[in-house]
């Protein structure tokens, strides 16, 4: 196989795999935000900053996948 | 390919002194209006204080209020805090402008530069272990890799664990910035060029809709990128001055 051809699979392959792990954590973390705001909406505010620095760290995990990505597709 | 050379710099000045290469690009011209916009309109809000804050003073003493106690008393405590606000508040209004004016059409955002990104990130790591040696002196910088509530026979995994904690921290303060800035771009432009690559206007009844909504996702995420990255800044300043050995 052209290694042209086979770094642009593994692209695809990187991209879609490295998207599984944050695709659940943010939905698990913003699950676990409403219940939290659900037993106690005073604390609403709180734990509304706290899901979205969460959301931010999973958010990375996924950049870098694309980062990987970008390398296979541009440098191989 | 066509789609990423809106990522390349054009050079609108050129200027060298002897070998060095510092033309103004376009990559300078977006920084400084972004910085500029922004401080004319802090210094605009913060002109001729009075002790009963009138309108245009609250809106200033909420940001820095935000600041301060959302982000840099939270993570290094009230009596460090006062020493290490400016350089937080710094990066964060920094990092802000530069993000916000990506979203103006035609300018470039210069947080999607490798570079920019880069060395906000360096300063944060050399600032972070400088002070941790002046602090806590060379026996406890070296308890931040061999903490005490460790058994010693764990010891030859923690120690390399933490070792490669300590450079990818600020690399992955960096690369999130980077490529979530990048991302947004790159999105953006994929999406609005479908059109151009089918040579079709129905296409914009679908695209135009989609890279509206992605416009607005991209404003939020520059907002949240720009705190995140000034709160884990704080977090790994306040873990160098407070060491939880």
């Amino acid at each position: 196989m052209d290694p042209k051809v086979a770094a642009l699979l593994a692209a695809g392959f990187c991209m879609g795999v490295g998207s599984i792990g944050p695709g659940l954590a943010i939905g698990n973390l913003v699950g676990k935000a409403l219940e939290g705001i659900a037993r106690q909406p005073e604390a609403g505010g709180q734990i509304q900053t706290a899901m979205f620095i969460g959301i931010a760290f999973a958010e990375a995990i996924s950049l870098y996948a694309l980062v990987v990505a970008f390398l296979l597709i541009f440098v191989a | 390919m066509v789609v990423l050379e809106h990522f390349h710099q054009k050079v609108i000045i050129p200027l060298r002194i002897g070998s060095f290469d510092i033309s103004i690009t376009n990559l300078t011209v977006s920084m400084f209006l972004g910085v500029g916009i922004f401080l004319i309109l802090l210094l605009l809000l913060a002109a001729r204080p009075k002790v009963v804050p009138g309108k245009r003073q609250v809106v200033i003493e909420l940001l820095i209020n935000f600041v301060k106690k959302g982000i840099v008393y939270n993570m290094i405590g009230p009596k460090e805090g006062d020493k290490w606000f400016p350089l937080v508040a710094g990066v964060f209004i920094f990092v802000l402008a530069n993000n916000m004016i990506g979203l103006i059409p035609g300018t470039y955002t210069p947080t999607s530069n490798l570079i920019v990104p880069l060395v906000i990130a360096l300063i944060i790591f050399f600032t972070v272990h400088i002070t941790n040696l002046a602090k806590n002196g060379i026996k406890g910088y070296l308890r931040t890799y061999a903490p005490s509530f460790v058994p010693s026979w764990m010891y030859v995994i923690v120690v390399p664990i933490e070792a490669i904690g300590a450079i990818a921290k600020p690399f992955s303060l960096f690369i999130r910035l980077m490529a979530n800035m990048l991302a947004g771009h790159t999105i953006l432009y994929v999406i609005l060029g479908l059109i151009t690559y089918f040579k079709n206007y129905f296409i914009a009844i679908a695209a135009v809709p989609f890279a509206l909504v992605m416009t607005i996702l991209e404003l939020f995420v520059s907002a949240i990128q720009a705190y995140v990255f000034a709160i884990l800044s704080a977090l790994y300043i306040g873990e160098a001055v407070h060491p939880k050995h």
